[in-house]
């Protein structure tokens, strides 16, 4: 079946999730889904509990309820169980292997791949996409720009081949030229059948390049829906456009 | 210059198989000690200069290779190579059980939490009968130096080619991800607190096969020296003085340091310890990424790489 055939139909459902750190609860009874194809915004402010729900999706701590993702349960799996199962994370501040260069950072994304004869073709398929990587992909990671550092790190995360690709504050430091041509680059990519959940707190910025939103408050979803309806919603734009 | 490399490489190799028979005996044993620290500088390599934790505890993987060895010939009158058998089961058991909660602290803390570990093991060890209690074990003496020293170097040689390998698989690509960065290795799906463990095992087999030679050579054992923590600080200088995270590094820092040291405790005695301090002291301060770097960058930027790293220092 191709991803177009299952457009609409959830590849990740998060039923009734709680988790916390150390007895602290950050998340209460979150419920979602991200559906074949789309680009899932997830906003809120700083301390709603965006990051902690990708620390819980991807396994990093541990969590009560119900995680579905492409037909399997994640709940028992570990971080690189579900990193095999095409759950891929662009984590918050990057993370990228600073003193390694830009291509043995896309080589470390690919690492646990099978195919590892047709790595070297997505290598080139990321230096398309973005081409100051293919520039500097001699040069160390850590040495580069925020804005390259972050393409590094989204195109490590590609080189996974994941089926969805959750992105943590893409935009963070960011120039507004830069986080532009990021944004084209996240439609790009889901039209080759990567489904995309770009977690912001830029909200306007997010729901204005996605299909679907969700608006998160003090560990919980309190808004949902299409997104241009979100940021047409009075209550949203009451709360958190200023407007 | 790969074939170069390669046919230097398999010279010196060629050299020193055959030292037994154009050296001597003193040059033989010193060939021996140097050996084995190069082995024990190698297996700390693997944790310390692959993975970046920086580890103290490698002196108990030592101890209790050797108490495997002088257990099996003496207790149970078992021959030599079940005793390293027996010694490497041991280092590996203790890996798996002191890794999996010591290997989730990271830097300094882990430094810390491993640097009691040896001193804890002088105590248990002093209170097992079955290990001679703190009175040791005699083992029984076999004057074969020539043996002895080639083991140490096949043990080196072996050391070294599962440094190469790890260098060029997958397994080591992911240890150096978690040494660069390891929150970055778990988010692109390395088992971090496998590989962890696993390196530290590995690491801990090789510096438990020296310890058993070493024991069955020297024919004495007790706690004291058996688990002694300065033996592990030597490992580490030797590593980073070479140069930690190459191949070659960690011996050819064993073999020159191991050289300075004996010519300075001959021509000196009394206040050798102090010049082998300075000489450490300047390695560091000079050249702080070890020889192998100053190889490979003294090309390009000549004498002035010194200059650099003393700038770097704000000296």
């Amino acid at each position: 079946m191709r991803a177009s055939d299952k457009a609409g139909e959830a590849l990740l459902a998060v039923t009734d999730l709680s988790a916390g750190y150390g007895g602290m609860p950050v998340l209460r009874d979150v419920s979602l889904e991200v559906r074949h194809g789309e680009i899932l915004a997830l906003v809120g402010s700083n301390g709603a509990g965006k990051t902690t729900l990708l620390r819980a999706l991807s396994r990093m701590i541990a969590s009560d309820g119900g995680i579905r993702f492409a037909g399997r349960d994640l709940a028992p799996m570990t971080p690189d169980e579900v990193f095999g199962a095409g759950l891929v994370q662009v984590p918050e501040g990057r993370q990228l292997f600073d003193r390694m260069t830009v291509e043995d950072n896309l080589l470390m994304g690919a690492y646990r791949r099978a195919d590892q004869a047709s790595v070297r073709g997505d290598l080139e398929r990321m230096y398309a996409l973005f081409p100051r990587l293919g520039e500097r992909r001699r040069q160390l990671a850590g040495s580069m720009s925020g804005g390259e550092q972050q393409m590094c790190a989204m195109a490590r995360g590609l080189m996974a081949k994941p089926q969805l690709l959750m992105i943590d504050e893409m935009s963070l430091g960011l120039a507004p030229v830069i986080v532009e041509q990021l944004m084209e680059v996240l439609a790009t990519i889901r039209t080759e059948g990567v489904t995309v959940l770009l977690v912001e707190q830029d909200i306007h910025l997010a729901l204005s390049g996605a299909d679907r939103g969700y608006v998160m408050e003090t560990g919980a979803i309190v808004h949902g829906g299409d997104a241009k309806a979100l940021i047409d919603d009075p209550a949203v734009r009451k709360a958190y456009l200023g407007l | 210059m790969k074939g170069l490399w390669l046919l230097l490489i398999l010279l010196a190799l060629v050299a020193l198989a055959a030292l037994p028979w154009y050296g001597s005996d003193v040059l033989v044993q010193f060939g021996i000690s140097t050996l084995l620290l190069a082995v024990l500088a190698q297996g700390w390599n693997i944790i310390g200069g692959y993975t970046g934790y920086a580890s103290f505890g490698n002196s108990v993987f030592y101890g209790l290779g050797a108490y495997g060895v002088a257990i099996a010939m003496v207790q149970w009158n078992l021959p030599f190579g079940v005793g390293m058998v027996f010694g490497v089961v041991l280092a590996v058991v203790f890996a798996f059980l002191l890794g999996l909660p010591v290997l989730r602290l990271r830097g300094h803390y882990f430094a810390i939490a491993t640097l009691a570990l040896a001193q804890v093991m002088a105590a248990i060890v002093s209170n097992i009968p079955l290990a001679g209690q703190n009175i040791g074990l005699v083992l029984p003496p076999l004057n074969n130096d020539r043996l002895f020293y080639e083991l140490s170097l096949a043990l080196l040689v072996l050391a070294t080619l599962t440094v190469f390998w790890l260098t060029r698989s997958k397994f080591g690509f992911g240890l150096i991800a978690i040494r660069e960065n390891e929150e970055g290795a778990a988010v692109m799906g390395v088992n971090t607190t496998l590989y962890k463990v696993m390196a530290f095992a590995l690491s801990g087999i090789f510096t438990a096969l020296a310890g058993g030679i070493h024991a069955y050579w020297i024919t004495f054992l007790d706690p004291e020296s058996a688990f002694d923590i300065s033996l592990n600080v030597k490992m580490i200088i030797m590593a980073v003085f070479g140069g930690p995270g190459t191949v070659l590094g960690p011996v050819v820092g064993a073999f020159v340091l191991s050289a300075v040291s004996e010519v300075l405790s001959s021509e000196v005695t009394s206040i050798a310890g102090l010049f082998f301090g300075i000489v450490v002291v300047a390695a560091v301060v000079l050249m702080p990424r070890g020889v192998a770097d100053v190889i490979r960058r003294f090309r390009t930027s000549g004498w002035r790489y010194f200059a650099e790293n003393i700038k770097a220092h704000r000296l």
